[in-house]
């Protein structure tokens, strides 16, 4: 039964290829908020760690990629490992510090922490181009370009599928059940012998990392990016996008993307209720579907 | 991953229900392009040619697009009435890209490849301008920018991206020192502008005229867009002891540096730029000081007031389209940009092409009767508009200063 | 020495402002526990319901101000009958929390959505100064009249929620409905009702706040971004400490002026960022406070 689900999303995948630009460029982006929101929820919805500081990491995969790929031509994937690489270390240095903290004041950091980060991205001119934004070069894989949304999809097709797959084999693994159980109830996951802090802090890692893959992937479809992309609107989209798809749900996430990332293309004419809309789906979740869409759809896990 | 719950069949309908949505946007068969018949350029047939029109509808931009892109569209209503260009008439797909890069992506993308546009007209705001020459080079379609100042997009220039109709950021800075050199005869200028790229733009250009013009800026301050206090700057310029101070900054800032101005007691003359004063008489009213408003001046790329006898056609053809809105202050900087689109497709003859059309954008050169200096394009120039009036403003009259101002800073 | 005289008194002022909002802040967190990321919203949406009577319905200032403070309350109040309420009831521990901040969050975006559909949204606006006139002179120092009224009503609102929170039934009420929810509820304490009723007050503490401070700062939907300021000078003050917060604002405000002018204008963009990280690092109960006494979760 899976395998029929598998073959139908995969064929539905492949379908998209023949589409014009524009699905093509809508299902890159959906692509790449997908590997950003399962990134945001293993911290936030797995590990229940409330911290914000995803949009900084997401900054740092995007320009990393973007300068390797533009001052030295390195290949694909390189640039993208080396901007995840660099993420998930910064992720890990500012959890050290900040995992001390407690919930909402662990958010007003790595919150903080975001907002000094896009003030360094917008503000570092020479390595940035800061508010002018920084033109991507075409990215290189061997001895091909990348030049339109066409060649740039089933590259992120893979890069995606290979994050749910590694999302996925997290989830059922040691470490994922510690996230789980610490998320539950600390004091009871410290007594049954988990390390919190290291559980925590590498969640953190694992979430950086993430999003250091989904700044990866920007540079491959998009020629352009400007540091206003890394602010709060762009992490509360992303926050919406899992609160309203389910937390901890990997399925959840996926259909979250799904629905808040379509939602711009099919409220085209409604473009000024866009706030409303999102916020009201953020307290009407919470209000009503605290598990999500995924939540309602099967039961609760244990 | 599936264990018990609802029937399988049930998830995948509910599955493929989502991603519907992406095979159900208005896509035909062919992929990318779709070229009727005769015409090897979609969008135009013999008695159409489909325009994208775009512009930020909503958001915290919105006033700086939607009266423009309305205004562009009642110019082309009016050239429909008067039986079209070659005798095709203008059909207008329009859309809102909120000033964000990515939604104009998505929007330009829509427009060209399942709209199947002849050309865009569009964009105004920069970075979002920007974000969509790499594509509309790619598939050689027309751009031609709306109301955007645009400098990273003109500058360099490209064959396919027109803009700068109400002149560029360099226009902006380069005229404010032009005017105080020439009209106001002061020496030592202070500036103060946002520290983005509006603000580098404007701020290089202010340098470079002043040093041509032999005048000086004394102090220079770049303030962040959502500052609430702007006391540390404005006391430094105090101390620096200017003729003239110079204002570059968004609406907020500039109405912040004016209370100030009133605050501190200031009274050199203030030059702001267009972008700091959308509105005269809210400024007025928000700083609350007549005192403050003794010398102040403003530039504007227009012709005339906004409500001035050299704008009143626009003002007419705006109203016959929109007999019930009143009109806010950006709103004829969107015809220039359809004037140039109509005459380019008029000079590129009763069969047209992508091609065609821009070499005819290439060595058009026109009077608007809108914008203080002519449209000017060339094969190796891209923005269309340098130059710019300036107005005195003291709270109840306002007033035009003679002669028309141009930047002479084209970049490095 | 004047320049910098000068740079303080705006810092006293914008810090007071930054402390009204605070106290705002401060009075939810103490009483239940959630941070207001839309207290800033709060603040910018009763702004525009006194523009809007004002400009819209040629209404007398007066009643403008009271309607916006009661919208402010209403707003407040509502949310939490409506919402908070709703979600304590249904989830658990620490995803209550979770949960309302993301509530706060939604109602934030759904206060700017609302405002930007007015009509009133796409030009800097501002409200009548409460006091207005010509400035004052101390020394070379200018000082407006609005500012010492944003000054008083700051020092008036702390004395007057002290005194609150001291000696009347309510506020004595509302720390122990604060400290330990289940044993005030067992002494008879409404809770819920309670909560409703802070909310309320905080967000028409908020109205006020934005009513005094608008003139000063003025008024974009997007106004309500001073909310961060106010979590750093909540920060540096301790968060439930109220006079450490006035004090944190205050240092807060003088601060940003000083980096402005010894450091850069732009480098006044990052500073409370780097407050709220260094402080909760380094000394997370703030500045003011005693010994470490964080509230366990």
């Amino acid at each position: 039964m899976r395998a029929v689900w598998i073959a139908l999303a995969l064929a539905a995948a492949g379908l998209v290829f023949w589409m014009p630009l524009y699905v093509l460029y809508v299902a890159n982006l959906l692509l790449m908020y997908a590997v950003l929101a399962l990134g945001l929820d293993i911290l936030v919805g797995l590990a229940g760690q409330f911290a914000f500081a995803h949009m900084a990491f997401f900054g740092i995969g995007v320009y990393t990629t973007g300068l390797l790929g533009n001052r030295l031509g390195v290949s694909f994937p390189l640039p993208m490992l080396a901007g995840a690489a660099l993420a998930a270390i910064v992720a890990l240095l500012i959890a050290i510090p900040a995992l001390r903290l407690r919930q909402v004041y662990l958010a007003l950091t790595t919150f903080a922490f975001a907002a000094a980060a896009q003030w360094v991205f917008h503000s570092w001119d020479a390595v940035t181009e800061g508010s002018n934004g920084l033109r991507l070069a075409a990215t290189r894989v061997l001895a091909w370009r990348i030049v339109d949304d066409r060649d740039a999809y089933p590259l992120l097709l893979v890069v995606a599928l290979a994050m749910v797959l590694l999302r996925l084999s997290l989830q059922s693994s040691k470490l994922g059940r510690s996230m789980r159980a610490l998320h539950q109830s600390e004091p009871l996951a410290l007594a049954s012998g988990i390390d919190a802090r290291r559980v925590k802090i590498v969640a953190f890692g694992i979430s950086g990392l993430f999003a250091g893959i989904a700044g990866g992937m920007l540079p491959l479809f998009n020629s352009y990016v400007h540091p206003d992309t890394f602010g709060l609107e762009g992490l509360v989209a992303i926050l919406t996008m899992i609160v309203v798809g389910g937390l901890g749900s990997t399925f959840g996430v996926l259909i979250g993307v799904a629905l808040i990332g379509l939602l711009p293309e099919v409220m085209r004419d409604l473009q000024v209720l866009r706030e409303v809309v999102y916020g009201g789906l953020l307290i009407l979740t919470v209000m009503f579907l605290p598990q999500g869409v995924a939540g309602a759809w099967r039961p609760a896990r244990a | 991953m599936t264990r018990g719950g609802k029937p399988t069949v049930i998830r995948i309908l509910a599955v493929l229900a989502l991603i519907a949505p992406l095979f159900a946007a208005p896509a035909r068969a062919f992929p990318d392009g779709a070229p009727s018949g005769k015409y090897s350029d979609p969008g135009i047939t013999d008695t159409e040619i489909t325009i994208g029109l775009f512009g930020p509808q909503s958001g915290p931009l919105r006033n700086f697009g939607y009266d423009p892109m309305w205004a562009a569209a009642a110019w082309y209503d009016m050239v429909n009435r008067y039986g079209g260009i070659w005798g095709r008439k203008i059909k207008l797909v329009t859309d809102d890209d909120k000033c964000d890069p990515t939604t104009l992506n998505t929007v330009v993308r829509k427009m060209v490849t399942v709209d199947h546009v002849f050309l865009l007209n569009g964009g105004s705001c920069t970075p979002a301008a920007v974000s969509a020459q790499e594509f509309v080079t790619r598939e050689k379609v027309p751009f031609v920018m709306l109301n955007a100042a645009g400098d990273k997009a003109v500058f360099p220039p490209t064959r396919y991206v027109f803009g700068a109709f109400g002149g560029t950021q360099l226009t902006v800075g380069g005229t404010l020192i032009d005017f105080v050199a020439k009209q106001l005869h002061f020496k030592r200028i202070a500036y103060l502008g946002n520290d983005d790229d509006f603000g580098a733009a404007n701020l290089a250009a202010a340098k470079f005229m002043a040093g041509k013009r032999e005048v000086q800026l004394v102090a220079t301050e770049r303030v962040p867009a959502n500052v609430v206090d702007l006391t540390a700057p404005m006391l430094r310029i105090r101390q620096a002891n200017p003729d003239v101070v110079v204002i570059t900054a968004y609406p907020q800032p500039a109405t912040l540096a004016m209370q100030k101005v009133s605050e501190f007691g200031l009274t050199m003359p203030i030059v702001a730029a267009v972008q700091s004063v959308p509105n005269p008489a809210a400024l007025f009213k928000n700083v609350n000081d007549p005192a403050a408003f003794k010398n102040f001046y403003y530039g504007s790329p227009l012709n005339d007031l906004t409500d001035g006898p050299g704008q009143q056609w626009v003002l007419d053809m705006y109203k016959r389209a929109y007999p019930d809105r009143t009109p806010t202050a950006f709103m004829s900087y969107g015809v220039p940009s359809a004037q140039a689109v109509t005459y380019a497709l008029l000079l590129a003859g009763p069969n047209p092409t992508r091609e065609s059309f821009v070499d005819a954008m290439s060595h058009l050169k026109f009077e608007t009767g809108i914008m203080a200096g002519p449209i000017e394009f060339a094969p190796d120039r891209r923005d269309a508009h340098n130059a710019s009036i300036f107005i005195k403003y003291d709270g109840t009259t306002s007033t035009r200063m003679p002669g028309v101002y141009v930047n002479e800073f084209r970049g490095e | 020495m004047d320049t910098l005289l000068q740079a303080f008194e705006g810092g006293v002022v914008t810090g007071s402002v930054y402390a009204l909002i605070a106290l705002s802040l401060v009075i939810v967190y103490k009483s239940t526990d959630v941070i207001n990321f839309a207290g800033g919203d709060i603040l910018m949406a009763s702004c525009y319901i006194a523009l809007v009577l004002l400009v819209g319905w040629g209404a007398p200032y007066w009643l403008a101000a009271l309607v916006a403070i009661l919208g402010g309350f209403v707003i407040g109040a509502g949310f939490d009958r409506l919402v908070l309420e709703r979600i304590a009831r249904r989830a658990r521990g620490q995803d209550i929390m979770i949960a309302a901040v993301i509530a706060t969050i939604g109602l934030s975006y759904v206060l700017k959505g609302l405002v930007r559909m007015l009509g009133y949204a796409d030009e800097v606006r501002s409200l009548p100064a409460q006091f207005p006139g010509r400035p004052l002179f101390l020394g070379n120092v200018i000082v407006l009249r609005q500012d010492i009224g944003i000054v008083l009503a700051a020092s008036l609102a702390v004395a007057a929620l002290y005194l609150f929170f001291r000696f009347t039934k309510l506020g004595r009420g509302l720390r122990a409905t604060a400290e330990d929810p289940r044993a005030a509820a067992l002494i008879g304490i409404p809770v819920a009702r309670m909560r409703m009723v802070i909310w309320g007050i905080a967000s028409a503490l908020a109205a006020i706040a934005g009513l005094l401070v608008a003139p000063k700062i003025l008024m974009t939907p997007d106004m309500g971004i001073i909310v961060i300021l106010a979590l750093a000078a909540s920060v540096l003050g301790g968060f439930t400490n109220i006079p450490g917060v006035i004090a944190g604002g205050l240092l807060l405000g003088i601060l940003e002026n000083l980096i402005g002018l010894f450091v850069s204008t732009q480098a006044i963009a990052v500073a409370p960022f780097l407050v709220i990280m260094a402080v909760l690092v380094l000394r997370p109960q703030g500045l003011f406070a005693g010994a470490a006494r964080m509230k366990k979760v």
